[in-house]
């Protein structure tokens, strides 16, 4: 008998935080972009197709990092910040934030809410929380987000003020506050099996890899959610998604194929949103070892790449090119900067001065994630032109990235939304724990820290393209594309924010949907 | 009689094999002259559009479809045909020994070490080894060659064991005919039609462990074309693009049919003639 | 030897056979690239997280000592925990058999006969059109990829023509049984095609056997040599061929499982592979060399029974 596997764990969010449409929309957290308008109305049940991570997971809210996880923790609990469409961190449980003048001491006054058990949210749950993310021994994904609070210093003012104690000056310190696995939950909470947080939706029942069922609550703070219940469910395949879908059995897929896309757009069966500026692409080069500690064989391929070619094929349309330079479109990006096109001649002499003609290099990629595989192709068939032989590893999906972290020289990547300065804290600086391209320079890693204890934004606008134009020149990351990541509803599903890349606020949240 | 006079005619012969010559030669030819008259022109359009310059269309990566079939029919063919003809060649001669021995230690010998073999589910011995070396052809006929073995040697022992039973068998035997004589004589030609009923089966099955190896990342890199991997690769697409997936798979059947009829057909004219002897 | 002892050794053989596999299965396992550690931390590959990780879950201790651990617990009954979530082996097997093996049942019910039929006439209409007919039809079927024929039927039958739901998302399969029409469709495809092959193989050969033209000289009605006589003697190979078919049911049928969104044991399978969950790999071996070793006992006893003059010299 023939044997043949489809999973395509598609599941993971990447290197995501959050993300949004600084300069493209300067809109508000909470503003939802209807889709066929009327009034909101209440009732009904969404079912909701993602991908997952079968019988392992769970609803810690601090363990996610799944985009399916991060949907369940997000109709359970609050984070006291999340990325609002405008890019910058919108407070939520947070009412709003003070810092000292030194950067070094925040004043966090808490929403008036409570959790689903009826226990106010205090200042002592949201030091609960952090300690738990953060204590030796955890492995939560934000405790290195989080490490920069000096907790032991930090207190709580009183049941809705918090003052955090930072390690060094932060100026942008709500990015931290609104990464992935910050929810807060109540004080004293070890056991996840029926979870209480401050959500929108409250706990119904749970079958890992299955389903997920939440109803609704009456007493959200952000307004009474117009669903009755909220039903997840779970099927790694995207055809299955799909299929699900124009049979009636879901009203909302997550996570499709630009081809799928396509096929059904046209049919008006129904509504396909494309979120913007979601999932970054692009190739990571060791600048610590040979070949690519030359600066010009790094050059050479910024110069190579075709990346229209790449978006064409790749993308299928659906999504832009970038110039290089991570976080089009987000706050503080160096947009000024002239867009880069492939110019052949400059790429050959480029690859001449750097002594690599008619070199061979490994070029790690592998199915972790969609595209990856089909850029390195496309580029590897690029390169060919300039006489370079990129010579395309299929790697093992299930720890891809763990695997270029240490080894190889040069390997596809790709990035969710979130803030530059976590895109420069996570992967650029000396002590970075995912530095994927062993960029470790004390002149840069000051620039970021200088632009980090400045009060005055200019200057730290100022300091942001400088930091950018390094990356520019000679950085070892070379991004050059944005997709779009596309769900579709059922044609009654109204209250979907279309603008909102994945995992910022307003991306996959199921409060402000209605069913006309 | 008249079955025998048939075969003095080509003509006829042509005619009974002319159905399943086709389906096995268009593939077939098409596999071995297809990377000498293939281009070698990389540019990429988009993913998944019909005509546009393309006979076909194009494939998830945007290249052409096409160009992709006239490359990617050889590494099917040679590890499919390799990986069978393999598992043939071991298993056949094993099954027929345990089938026919008298010796029962022997047949246990052989048979529960391909037990504990065949106890190793199939998909996860794929999956394992398809992570710890993949990339290599040889390790991908290695597994489809040790995925298919306890099959074949259980389904030739049960054959053979049926054919030695027969009087005819006992009646060699007790003539004095050597083991070997009466294995390779009667018995071996005996289990022809059950083996051939499984070997097209066979046949078919390691094209498409083939192409669960290719998505699983082991055997075909992801650079070369495959028949195979391409009907995976460009399942997505089936409904914008279906020529992607339906040539490749159209290939597939074609050679997997054509041989399975060849098989066929060749064995009824062997029993015929078996028969009019 | 008797039929009772014949059985005895079998089984005990198959008590040791299913550890041997076991040890394999964990050493292949362990040869895969990563561990537990890697793939929890996925996309976010802190070295200091992954040295936690792998501290917390044991996975710094030698393999042999981690193996011997395994089988002791094993012995007793315990299969242990999975290593990235906190449910019990037993636990996520248990929940992923029931879809499976009601998925296994209803299409072996639907097989067997179904594939005796169609090879027991093919046969008997030797070389005629009908004959002709089912090969081919049977064929192009088993050299058509699967998933293609899965999507193309969902497509027709459930999203334009909505006559069938196109996926068992969300819903379970006892309470809404309209879901399994398609996925046991598809999956009696292949299995019909190689077993009905086999069969008329067999009962080809079987009617020109001597013995069967002696019954038949006998003058014994046309159906009943075919049915007594012919058909045990041509089951034989198609016997194994069902016996991997059923393992097969049991373990692999991943794409299916996947396309209709059955989370049984190969969609398991997959994904603790791909977590590299060393317990629920064993555990899931333990239960695939199991079935394995069951199934061929009972197909060989079974070939013992139809055909008792083959293993007579036994």
């Amino acid at each position: 008998m023939p044997y043949e596997s489809v999973l395509n764990r598609r599941g993971f969010l990447g290197l995501a935080a959050a993300g949004a449409t600084a300069a493209v929309l300067p809109g508000c957290a909470g503003e939802t972009a209807s889709s066929t308008g009327g009034q909101p109305r209440s009732g009904g049940r969404l079912r909701a197709a993602f991908a997952g991570g079968g019988a392992a997971e769970v609803l810690d809210p601090h363990k996610t990092s799944l985009y399916v996880e991060i949907a369940r923790a997000k109709a359970l609990f609050d984070k006291l910040a999340d990325y609002g469409s405008d890019m910058t961190p919108q407070p939520r449980l947070a009412e709003r934030w003070e810092p000292s003048a030194d950067l070094r001491t925040w004043r966090i006054t808490l929403r008036q809410a409570t959790f689903h058990d009826g226990r106010p949210v205090r200042a002592r749950d949201v030091l609960a929380s952090f300690a738990r993310i953060v204590e030796p021994g955890s492995t939560f994904r934000a405790k290195s987000s989080l490490a920069v609070i000096d907790l032991a210093n930090s207190r709580a003012i009183d049941d809705r003020t918090v003052e955090f104690r930072l390690k060094r000056p932060y100026a942008e310190f709500p990015n931290a506050l609104a990464t992935i696995g910050t929810a807060i939950i109540p004080e004293g909470t070890t056991n996840f099996d029926r979870p209480i947080g401050s959500g929108p939706f409250k706990f119904s029942s749970f079958a890992p890899g299955r389903s997920f069922v939440a109803t609704r609550n009456p007493d959200y703070w952000d307004g009474t959610p117009y669903l009755d219940e909220l039903e997840i469910v779970v099927t790694n395949d995207e055809a299955a998604r799909v299929n699900a879908l124009l049979g009636r059995q879901v009203e909302y897929a997550h996570d499709l194929t630009p081809t799928s896309a396509r096929t059904h757009e046209q049919s008006g069966q129904l509504q396909v949103h494309r979120l913007p500026l979601s999932n970054f692409q692009g190739l990571a080069m060791k600048v610590d070892r040979p070949p690519f500690n030359r600066p010009e064989l790094r050059q050479a391929l910024f110069h190579l790449v075709d990346r229209d070619e790449l978006v064409r094929s790749v993308f299928q349309g659906s999504g832009q090119l970038c110039n290089d330079l991570y976080g089009k479109g987000y706050r503080y990006y160096a947009g000024s900067l002239p867009q880069r096109n492939q110019d052949l001649d400059r790429a050959r002499a480029l690859v001449k001065q750097a002594g690599a003609e008619g070199m061979t290099i490994d070029f790690d990629t592998s199915e972790a994630s969609t595209g990856l595989k089909e850029a390195a192709l496309a580029i590897s068939d690029q390169a060919r032109k300039i006489g370079l032989n990129l010579n395309v590893k299929l790697g093992t999906k299930d720890t891809y990235w763990a695997d270029i972290a240490k080894n190889g020289v040069l390997a596809s990547y790709r990035s969710g939304g979130m803030p530059l300065e976590s895109h420069i804290s996570q992967r650029l600086l000396t002590t970075s724990t995912t530095n994927n391209t062993k960029w470790q320079r004390p002149g840069f890693d000051a620039l970021y820290y200088q632009a980090q204890s400045t009060t005055d934004e200019a200057r730290r606008a100022e300091l942001y393209l400088q930091i950018q134009q390094q990356l520019f020149d000679e950085g070892g990351f070379l991004w050059w594309g944005v997709s779009d990541w596309i769900v579709a509803s059922a044609s009654n599903v109204n209250g979907i924010s279309a603008q909102a890349p994945a995992n910022t606020l307003d991306w996959a949240r199921y409060d402000k949907v209605w069913l006309a | 009689m008249r079955v025998a006079r048939r075969y003095a005619v080509p003509g006829v012969l042509v005619r009974r094999y002319a159905v399943p010559g086709m389906l096995v030669a268009v593939p077939v030819l098409l596999a071995l002259v297809g990377p000498v008259i293939a281009s070698d022109d990389t540019t990429k359009d988009v993913a998944f559009v019909l005509g546009g310059g393309h006979w076909f269309g194009t494939d998830f990566v945007g290249r052409d479809v096409w160009n992709e079939v006239l490359l990617g029919g050889r590494s099917l063919v040679v590890v499919a045909v390799v990986a069978t003809v393999c598992t043939y060649l071991i298993a056949v001669p094993v099954g027929l020994v345990a089938g026919m021995t008298r010796n029962r230690l022997l047949d246990e010998a052989v048979m529960r070490p391909l037990d504990l073999l065949l106890a190793v589910p199939s998909m996860l011995m794929l999956l394992l080894l398809a992570s710890v070396a993949p990339g290599i052809p040889w390790v991908l006929i290695g597994v489809v060659v040790l995925i298919n073995l306890p099959d074949v040697v259980r389904i030739s022992r049960a054959a053979a064991l049926s054919v030695s039973a027969r009087p005819a068998v006992e009646a060699m035997r007790l003539q004095g005919e050597s083991r070997i004589r009466i294995g390779l004589g009667y018995v071996a030609r005996a289990m022809r039609r059950t083996l051939a009923a499984d070997l097209g089966t066979r046949f078919t099955g390691a094209i498409y462990l083939v192409a669960s190896a290719s998505f699983l990342g082991v055997g075909v890199s992801p650079q070369t074309s495959d028949w195979a991997a391409m009907v995976d690769r460009n399942r997505t697409g089936l409904f914008v693009q279906p020529w992607a997936v339906v040539l490749p798979a159209l290939l597939i059947v074609m050679l997997s049919i054509g041989v399975n009829l060849a098989f066929d057909r060749w064995l009824r004219d062997r029993a015929m003639e078996g028969v009019a002897r | 030897m008797t039929l009772p002892s014949y059985v005895a050794r079998r089984t005990l053989l198959g008590v040791i056979q299913v550890p041997l596999v076991m040890c394999g299965v964990f050493f292949l396992a362990e040869a895969l690239p990563g561990d537990a550690a890697v793939t929890i931390a996925g996309d976010n590959p802190d070295p200091a997280i992954i040295a936690v990780l792998r501290e917390r879950l044991g996975l710094n201790e030698p393999a042999w000592h981690r193996l011997g651990d395994w089988l002791a617990a094993a012995l007793h009954g315990d299969f242990g925990q999975s290593l990235v979530g906190p449910r019990s082996v037993v636990d996520i097997i248990a929940s992923a058999a029931g879809p499976t093996l009601l998925l296994a049942g209803l299409t072996l019910v639907l097989l067997i006969p179904l594939s005796v039929g169609l090879g027991v006439l093919a046969a008997n209409r030797e070389g005629s059109r009908l004959d002709r007919l089912i090969t081919s039809t049977t064929l192009g079927l088993y050299s058509a990829p699967e998933f293609a024929m899965g999507l193309l039927i969902v497509t027709v039958f459930a999203v334009q023509l909505r006559w069938l739901p196109p996926t068992a998302v969300g819903t379970s399969l006892l309470s809404n049984p309209a879901v399994l029409v398609i996925p046991v469709f598809v999956l009696l495809l292949r299995p019909i095609c190689s077993l009905s092959r086999l069969i008329r193989a067999g009962m080809i050969d079987a009617q020109r056997s001597e013995y069967v033209r002696h019954v038949r000289r006998i003058g014994l009605s046309p159906t009943r040599v075919r049915f007594a006589h012919a058909l045990p003697n041509a089951v034989t190979p198609a016997i194994q061929q069902l016996a991997r078919t059923i393992d097969w049911l049991v373990g692999g049928v991943i794409v299916i499982e996947a396309i209709f969104v059955v989370p049984g044991l190969g969609t398991t399978l997959v994904q603790a592979v791909a977590a590299r969950d060393l317990p629920v790999i064993q555990g899931l071996a333990v239960v695939f060399a199991t079935t394995t070793v069951l199934v061929n006992l009972a197909a060989d006893v079974a070939a013992r029974v139809l055909s008792p003059t083959a293993e007579a010299g036994r």
